[in-house]
């Protein structure tokens, strides 16, 4: 899952494809790149800029479009909590809708139910969107976010979403400190085990910044190694700013836990 | 009786199989092969713990065993040049042309008498299976050459004859 930022202060790509020729350029790439999914956000994730529910449409409305014309293959993600925004991006042809704040606003699965797309469960620790974590503390973060994505994926299939198209995401970072994402990092197997495919959300985010001490552009290497755990545990889906990097790193642990063979082998094999 | 050889390829195993198939016209060549020695009857596998793994995966739990056809898994050397998986042996490649040309004639009796000891320092697969090979192939014609290669810089064939066997006549498709 390539992102596509539709925003002008998201951390990582500073506004790189807030504009359309960008963002189109971009789409374009990652799909060249093995990108099953392109996750299309308009509003930060962070502080940041207010942006309205007609602001967030005008920016990822018309590229949801666009995308569907262009790509008809692909799977379009849209990265909103607000219902209203859900509504237009699934006419517009949006296939999944990541619902980053752990269902913030309760009618954003009725959207889901009623145009068949899929839904990303996420765990926020009950923060609402756009805040950081401050003081957040957990007896067991796994068990809370295993209880809270299980319970969003539960009300999902209650609203009429089809099982087979909900997601629980863990969400590092959000609601939670750099020793609370190296958990859920560990401990992913747990969240596998749970039988819903499992996203993991990475990409140089801050608990790898914090764990190496790496500025935002040093961080692809942390996010590797996290990506690899994850992998070896079971993650289905990979929301990533780097692709290429990100397929090879899926690919090599896939075949390493033994559900992938080799593309091609023939050492000592002649 | 029909007789055929294929090589030891180990990447022809399903348990080796990768998302492409580095081997695909050695294949192509062994599955027909053993298909056709299946047709005859049950078949007869000469080769070593590996290479009978080879032969028995190739003929698809076709009957084993009575005389009426033999799959014989054997290949050249292993030390012929520069991408081969042993160190490169200056005797390899006039090595193998030789058993090459016994092959083809056939001449049983060059087969007989290979030198098994220079074969397995060359890493031939299964001289033993070359050796019995040149007797099965007694009475027979010339092959039918499907396969000769050397892809990885081992050497492999893929051939097939028909053996007049004088107890049944009607095998022999010259005399009918």
């Amino acid at each position: 899952m390539a992102i596509v930022n539709r925003t002008r202060d998201s951390f990582y790509d500073q506004g790189a494809t807030y504009d359309d020729g960008p963002a189109q350029e971009r789409v374009h790439r990652v799909v060249e790149e093995g990108a099953e999914i392109v996750d299309i956000g308009g509003v930060r994730a962070g502080y940041g800029e207010q942006v309205d529910a007609a602001e967030e449409i005008r920016r990822v409305v018309p590229f949801v479009a666009w995308v569907r014309e262009q790509h008809p293959g692909v799977v379009i993600s849209v990265d909103t909590w607000r219902s209203e925004v859900a509504r237009e991006v699934c006419e517009a042809g949006a296939d999944l809708l990541n619902d980053a704040w752990g269902g913030h606003d309760p009618r954003l699965v009725e959207v889901a139910a009623e145009f068949d797309a899929a839904i990303i469960c996420t765990h926020t620790g009950g923060l609402p969107p756009r805040t950081d974590p401050y003081r957040i503390e957990y007896d067991d973060v796994v068990a809370a976010a295993i209880a809270e994505t299980t319970a969003l994926a539960e009300r999902a299939l209650a609203a009429g979403v089809a099982r087979e198209s909900i997601v629980i995401d863990p969400a590092h970072d959000f609601g939670k400190n750099t020793f609370h994402s190296l958990e859920v990092t560990r401990r992913l197997g747990e969240m596998v085990a749970t039988g819903w495919p499992v996203l993991v959300s990475l990409s140089n985010k801050d608990f790898v910044g914090e764990t190496l001490g790496a500025p935002t552009q040093q961080r692809l290497t942390g996010t590797l190694a996290a990506t690899s755990v994850c992998a070896l545990a079971g993650a289905r889906i990979y929301r990533v700013h780097q692709v290429p990097e990100t397929r090879a790193t899926v690919d090599m642990v896939w075949s390493i836990a033994g559900r992938r063979p080799p593309l091609r082998a023939i050492r000592g094999l002649q | 009786m029909r007789v055929a050889l294929v090589p030891g390829v180990l990447a022809l195993l399903p348990e080796y199989a990768g998302q492409e198939d580095p081997v695909p016209e050695v294949r192509a060549a062994a599955v027909a092969a053993a298909a056709w020695l299946a047709e005859a009857g049950p078949v007869t596998v000469v080769g070593d713990e590996q290479g009978g793994r080879v032969g028995r995966h190739l003929l698809e739990g076709a009957a084993e065993g009575d005389g009426s056809a033999y799959l014989v898994v054997a290949n050249g050397s292993a030390r012929r040049n520069d991408t081969a998986p042993g160190y490169v042996d200056q005797r390899a490649v006039p090595f193998d042309a030789a058993v090459e040309a016994a092959l083809s004639g056939p001449d049983p009796a060059a087969l007989e008498g290979l030198e098994v000891d220079l074969a397995t320092a060359l890493l031939v697969g299964n001289p033993a299976g070359l050796v019995r090979l040149g007797t099965l192939l007694r009475r027979a014609g010339p092959p039918m050459m499907d396969y000769a290669g050397d892809p990885y810089g081992v050497q492999y064939w893929v051939m097939r004859w028909t053996v007049v066997d004088s107890e049944e006549p009607h095998e022999d498709p010259a005399r009918t």
